[in-house]
């Protein structure tokens, strides 16, 4: 086990470098670069600016020097973009508010789509399964970028309860709609998946078995069906946590959260290549990690996996 | 002999005798509350004055910094930390004093030597300031040669004369100079403090300003929150104890905020303005701004041929109904733009553009005969493309033109680009027509007409025209420039290297008990130490 663990962490720096180096040439190779704007510089301006920030290297050496900064320092550079500011500054910023705003929604999303989705399968073909599932396809189908305008035409217009965006670590009313707003899809193909899964699991041998000893429905479920019923949503939620935890940007629009996700797009637009190489290895570290962690609670629930 | 210059601005002071901030008028009953809550579409790029580069970082600097003018309600200068300043014969040499009692936030005087190192650290190939030819179009000496690393910064001609006199030496005579001093890349700075914390001094706690306000709390892109500075020297006179900005990238997200009581202005999205003027009619309000919106034309030799025939250009500006554009789909009383220069730009008189005068059937009528004579006509369609950034507005308007131009046999290509691609292609003349827009850097024709020189690194449909060129260079010496510009806007009707679409207006919502906001200054340029909140 631990050996396979090394294996896998010793795969994941040549990935990584891969990872940059491919991010690295497609971001160049876009037209424009972060001191395009629109009143064109003169000449010797952009100059400056490029030699500045390195950009008058050829790119081999910009990336070695990179990912030099990267690995001695742990430095992602300065933004070209925002200039008071690094790469560090932006994400230390950023980061802890799409990671609370995501976990909390990563938690409610398994614990209501689990749930859902095992009533329905239980219940299946009654009121109820027909409830659930037209619930989680009503939640499906209404993107969050509907979905948050409407949020807060009712929670602050209307009804004055909650604040329309903005961002506190100590305030829970300011974590309400953008965890509602990322929770809500997730949570539906979570209930999608596991009412699946656990139909397939409730017609299994095993549980006939189980039946066949007296045993009551809910330990059945509880007891034999739920842990290999979770396979699949668990190989689901391995990317999907990472996606929660580095933010949405919808969310971070809808709610000027000042997170993260809205923060990759816009250094993608704005060209300011250290900040969408430093968020660029944030996701790809975390996907890689994560993966690795969704393995091994493989190992853990089904007995017939050994690594 | 020197002539002395007292501005006209000294009028005002004879209103508020001990100071210019916010002038509060007699009788006003003032709120308990004094804080203002503005919006911000996107997060400010930086809080360095030789930094920033956007409209919306300079809301912030101005209230964090004080150059040696402000602006007044009128956009007409206000004294800042200069008094006033002498001028010298051959009108090149300014003679700046400055105010004694003008201090940081941290207590220390502001000084001459301030102005000298920040207009040299703007100017210093180190800095790398996308604001460097800032420097350049004040003429400031040497500032060009500085830029492009030719010569040493301390050539550059500003000088510390004492501790409050500032004297700064210009190329050539600019009659508009100190109507420059208001933008915020020549704000004061202090070196100690730069050299200090380097890229982290505009932190809150490490930011040292001479504003009105200190920076108190700085989340990139969620908020920013500022204090009244006490040791501004009018603080006394300055009313709004406190401002927060907040970012919110979202036009309609903003103001269901506003709406919900979050904001103190907000903008009005494309559209909305005759509902909300209606609904609303103490808050919606729209004013001029200095922008101007237009398509640009490709004349360089990579641009298409057809358009270098001055009739199909002409045919092209006529066809496009501004007033549908204006009315139905902008519909927050924008003004419909025959010339270049805002029309509310100060001192310009607009030319007398004839087709400005037309009907909207004559002016089709004309197009048509002008296109049939170059040869183009439904039977024999031109074919175009017509490049625009990402924006629902900008798609509108390029859809509406392109049903504008399709009766007279003109297939108008839609081609839909990322800003940065956009900006590339029409910096590399890869177009045939480019949507744009231009905003004044200051308060006078020049900002606009400087455009289509040949020597100006923004033309980019490469537009060159001799007489043009010397009526531009004519206008920086004359004494009133203002005939010259009114000539140069006749040569870009008659050649149309543009196709002017409309000038903007600021359309806002603005809580009802604010006051001090500018409604005259087209630059829409204000200052936080001028507003108060009125009580209910």
């Amino acid at each position: 086990m631990i050996v396979y663990i090394l294996k896998r962490l010793a795969i994941a720096i040549p990935t990584l470098l891969l990872l940059i180096v491919l991010s690295f040439l497609l971001m160049h190779a876009a037209p424009g670069g972060p001191f395009t704007q629109e009143r064109g510089l003169p000449p010797e301006v952009l100059a400056n600016l490029n030699a500045k920030y390195g950009l008058d290297q050829p790119l081999w050496r910009q990336i070695v020097s990179y990912v030099w900064g990267i690995v001695s320092a742990f430095d992602f550079g300065p933004s070209f973009v925002y200039k008071d500011r690094s790469v560090n500054d932006i994400i230390a910023q950023g980061f802890p508010v799409t990671l609370t705003y995501g976990f909390l929604s990563f938690i409610v999303a398994v614990v209501v789509g689990v749930t859902l989705g095992t009533i329905a399968a239980v219940r299946h073909n009654t009121v109820i399964d027909y409830f659930a599932v037209g619930l989680s396809i009503g939640a499906q189908v209404l993107p969050n970028f509907v979905m948050a305008p409407i949020l807060v035409l009712v929670f602050t217009l209307a009804l004055h309860w909650l604040p329309g965006g903005g961002w506190r670590f100590n305030d829970p009313h300011f974590w309400v709609m953008p965890v509602i707003a990322l929770s809500t899809s997730y949570m539906a193909s979570i209930a999608r998946i596991m009412r699946s899964s656990m139909l397939e699991v409730l017609t299994s041998n095993h549980i006939r078995t189980a039946r066949a000893k007296g045993l009551s429905g809910l330990r059945i479920v509880l007891r034999h069906a739920l842990k290999p019923a979770l396979l699949p949503v668990i190989s689901y939620l391995g990317p999907a946590f990472v996606a929660m935890i580095t933010g949405s940007v919808i969310v971070d629009i809808y709610f000027s959260t000042g997170g993260i996700g809205k923060a990759f797009v816009d250094s993608a637009l704005n060209r300011d290549y250290a900040v969408m190489m430093g968020i660029t290895i944030l996701v790809g570290a975390l996907t890689i990690l994560f993966n690795l962690v969704v393995d091994i609670i493989y190992g853990w629930i089904d007995p017939k996996i050994r690594y | 002999m020197k002539l002395s210059v007292a501005i006209s601005a000294l009028a005002l002071l004879a209103a508020a005798p001990a100071g210019i901030a916010a002038t509060v008028p007699e009788g006003t009953k003032l709120a308990a509350n004094q804080s203002y809550t503005f919006w911000l579409l996107d997060a400010i790029k930086s809080m360095d004055p030789q930094i920033n580069t956007d409209v919306e970082g300079s809301d912030i600097l101005r209230n964090l910094f004080e150059g040696l003018y402000n602006e007044g309600p009128k956009g007409e200068l206000v004294p800042g930390v200069a008094t006033g300043f002498d001028l010298s014969d051959d009108k090149t040499v300014y003679t700046f004093h400055l105010r004694p009692e003008a201090k940081w936030s941290d207590g220390k005087p502001v000084t001459a030597q301030d102005f000298v190192y920040a207009w040299r650290r703007l100017a210093d190939p180190k800095t790398a300031s996308e604001y460097a030819w800032y420097m350049e179009l004040m003429q400031v000496k040497n500032a060009a040669a500085i830029t492009a690393g030719e010569k040493p910064v301390e050539e550059l001609g500003v000088k510390a004369v004492d501790d409050h006199t500032l004297e700064v030496t210009i190329e050539t005579p600019l009659p508009y100079f100190p109507q420059m001093l208001v933008h915020g890349s020549t704000f004061p700075v202090r070196e100690d403090v730069i050299a200090k914390y380097g890229q982290d001094w505009t932190k809150p706690g490490n930011l040292v300003g001479n504003g009105a306000y200190v920076l108190s709390q700085h989340l990139l892109g969620e908020r920013i929150e500022m204090d009244k500075a006490p040791t501004y020297w009018d603080a006394e006179h300055t009313v709004m104890t406190h401002l927060t900005a907040l970012t919110i990238n979202d036009k309609n997200a903003a103001l269901t905020r506003y709406l919900a009581g979050e904001l103190d202005r907000v903008e009005i999205p494309a559209g909305q303005y005759p509902r909300l003027a209606k609904e609303y009619p103490d808050q919606a309000k729209s004013t001029p701004y200095s922008c101007s919106y237009t398509y640009l034309v490709n004349l360089s030799d990579k641009g298409p041929e057809a358009l270098k025939d001055v009739r199909v250009r002409k045919a092209l500006s006529y066809a496009i109904n501004r007033d549908v554009i204006v009315d139905n789909v902008l519909q927050g009383g924008q003004k419909p733009a025959y010339n270049w220069t805002h029309w509310a730009t100060a001192g310009f008189k607009m030319p007398d553009i004839d087709y400005a005068h037309w009907t909207q059937k004559e002016r089709t009528e004309k197009a048509k005969e002008l296109l049939a004579e170059a040869g183009y006509g439904p039977d024999h369609p031109l074919k175009l493309t017509l490049n625009y950034n990402t924006s629902d507005d900008h798609k509108k308007i390029a859809i509406a033109v392109q049903q504008f131009w399709k009766p007279l046999g003109v297939a108008l290509t839609l081609n839909n680009m990322e800003w940065k691609v956009h900006t590339d292609k029409m910096q590399n003349q890869d177009f045939d027509l480019a949507r744009y827009a231009w905003c004044g850097d200051y308060n006078e024709a020049s900002t606009y007409l400087d455009f289509f020189t040949s020597y100006s690194g923004h033309n980019n449909g490469k537009f060159l025209n001799a007489d043009y060129d010397r009526i531009m260079k004519e206008s920086k010496t004359a004494t009133d420039p203002q005939p010259l510009y009114t000539e140069a806007e006749q040569i870009l009707a008659d050649q149309m290297p543009l196709l002017p679409i409309y000038h903007y207006a600021k359309v806002d919502m603005v809580k009802a008990d604010i006051k001090g906001l500018p409604t005259e200054n087209v630059m829409q340029t204000w200052y936080g130490k001028d507003l108060f909140r009125v009580a209910p």
